[in-house]
């Protein structure tokens, strides 16, 4: 996993009228993994995420130093609509990312504007609204769909290229807890079929548990960690601030290391912190 | 105080979206609204904003049926904050977003200033106040929709999942300031959400729509009582109430969960 799909040297970025929103950045997005992105509101995700297309700077406009490889090749080289046949971009505002009338339409026509056959575009069509959970729904109207839908929609639209990097930025924010469960398990799936590498904004962590290899926290137009995820988590958990970018379970895992100075397992998942909590620790006393 | 008596309502392509649903949130209520994508959180409050009207059965808002309102007579009472922020934005800069509302209503220029920037300092966005709300985040956009709403004083606010695209101090400030509304000036909360840990967080009670049918209806603290399965209505226990159950402890943190155990075989203090 040591080649690198995205990185970032030594980059500096401002738009048009702002101060500097990313400072420093030097990043390595190791090919094949699955990367959450964390960090609080304002902190540069996002405009990390689109500079990893050429989109921030050269469609935003602004002013930036250092360089990003992505795939191998120099971003300001590239036109953004190369870069997105293999790299596929999910926006958190997904909505202004939908243009069509309808679902089908919707996922064809990021194919035909990538130039693929018309029949083409009908198979991947069906196959990708079915691999996100909206068979047969090629002829319903965007609007009545919910927003949980829409986002699938979306995530449609981009996986049907079959980019090799996804890039998400909040993917499952309007989904319900079993929507967004069931759409990274998904992701998971999607991610190990195609051998991609994806890369996922996430305030909720949680549901990225079991499948994360490595994390990345920005805050305040910087790195704050970064690498294999349990070494960035702990890298984190040193800044108060940052702690609730962790998953709940890790939060605790690490207060109660610090708290009793033991050493506890890397849980991925609710049972296995369950399992060893009770093994080892009961409620207080009167404290309840 | 909102209340539907056996409301049904469907959307053009036919499918019932809500069955026969009854209940009623009293003044100084504070309520979450819980359930699956499409299962009908958002549809059921459009109709006590008038947005849309049911098929059949009664929408009543203090004690009025509303089948003849208009969402504009409703306004006053009832601040709504839809789920896509961008919907709401019509205006040039945050300051005039906010104050828009205000401009209705036969208000000095000042009390609107004032008004204006009240709200725009509980969502944290007075530094805002002169930009374009669209160059906004996403999640600032959320707060903005949420100022515009406070700014009315309305005695109702139905918040579609608010608390999406802000980091965890932001949810904190918004939703620490809109408890203390609710529970200093009896503002009634209406809260759609997916998060669980807000809902169970912030609110007393909770109800739930599975496919259209009101599956639950009581308090919150027993709905996430860590041990319920709520997987078959698509919701899940926040770990902090799973893990709560299992020893006795309810905590709303990780510092105050973490506080409250003490290692096995170790003798109490």
């Amino acid at each position: 996993m040591s080649e690198a799909v995205v990185k970032f040297t030594d980059f500096y970025f401002k738009y048009l009228s702002s101060e500097l929103v990313l400072k420093n950045i030097n990043l390595t997005v190791p090919k094949g993994s699955f990367t959450v992105m964390a960090g609080p509101s304002g902190a540069g995700k996002t405009t990390l995420c689109k500079a990893m297309l050429g989109i921030v700077p050269f469609y935003y406009g602004g002013s930036y130093s250092g360089s990003i490889e992505v795939l191998g090749e120099n971003v300001k080289d590239k036109r953004v609509s190369d870069l997105a046949m293999r790299v596929g971009l999910m926006l958190d505002d997904y909505e202004s990312q939908l243009v069509s009338l309808t679902a089908g339409e919707e996922v064809a026509f990021s194919l035909l504007n990538h130039g693929f056959k018309p029949q083409e575009v009908e198979a991947r069509t069906k196959k990708a609204l079915a691999d996100v959970g909206l068979p047969g729904r090629e002829n319903y109207q965007l609007d009545e769909l919910s927003g949980g839908q829409r986002q699938r929609l979306l995530l449609a639209s981009v996986l049907a290229v079959h980019p090799e990097v996804l890039v998400l930025d909040e993917p499952v924010s309007a989904m319900d807890p079993d929507g967004a469960k069931s759409l990274y398990a998904l992701l998971y799936k999607i991610y190990r079929e195609y051998n991609m590498t994806v890369i996922v904004v996430e305030h909720d962590i949680n549901n990225l548990l079991p499948y994360v290899t490595h994390m990345v926290i920005v805050n305040q137009g910087v790195i704050a960690a970064q690498g294999p995820v349990m070494e960035a988590a702990e890298v984190t958990y040193a800044y108060p601030l940052l702690r609730e970018n962790l998953p709940r379970l890790w939060q605790i895992k690490f207060n109660l290391e610090q708290r009793f100075g033991l050493q506890l397992g890397n849980w991925r998942s609710e049972s296995e912190a369950q399992q060893e909590l009770q093994e080892r620790f009961q409620g207080g006393i009167g404290k309840c | 105080m909102l209340e539907v008596n056996q409301v049904n309502f469907a959307y053009r392509r036919g499918e019932p979206v809500l069955h026969d649903i009854t209940c009623s949130i009293a003044d100084g209520e504070s309520v979450a609204l819980l359930g699956h994508n499409g299962s009908g959180k958002t549809t059921l409050t459009r109709l006590f904003m008038a947005l849309d009207h049911p098929r059949s059965g009664e929408v009543l808002v203090d004690g009025n049926n509303i089948e003849k309102c208009e969402p504009a007579d409703l306004a006053d009472k009832i601040g709504y904050v839809f789920q896509n922020p961008d919907l709401q934005i019509m205006e040039d800069t945050v300051f005039e977003e906010v104050a828009y509302g205000l401009k209705n209503k036969e208000i000095s220029e000042e009390n609107i200033k004032h008004q204006v920037e009240v709200a725009l300092k509980a969502m944290g966005l007075e530094e805002f106040a002169d930009l374009y709300p669209r160059s906004l985040s996403f999640g600032q956009k959320r707060r903005l929709g949420v100022a515009a709403a406070l700014a009315l004083n309305p005695r109702t606010l139905i918040l579609d999942e608010i608390t999406n695209g802000q980091d965890e101090q932001e949810r904190e400030m918004m939703m620490s300031y809109l408890k203390k509304l609710n529970e200093e000036k009896h503002i009634t909360l209406i809260l759609i959400t997916h998060a669980m840990e807000i809902a169970r967080k912030y609110t007393k009670r909770s109800l739930v729509l599975y496919d259209g049918d009101m599956v639950y209806d009581g308090s919150t603290d027993e709905l996430f009582d860590g041990v319920r399965d709520l997987k078959p209505w698509g919701l899940s226990q926040p770990p902090l109430a799973t893990l709560g159950a299992v020893f006795g402890i309810k905590a709303f943190d990780t510092e105050a969960f973490c506080n409250k155990l003490e290692l096995k075989g170790v003798g109490v203090k």
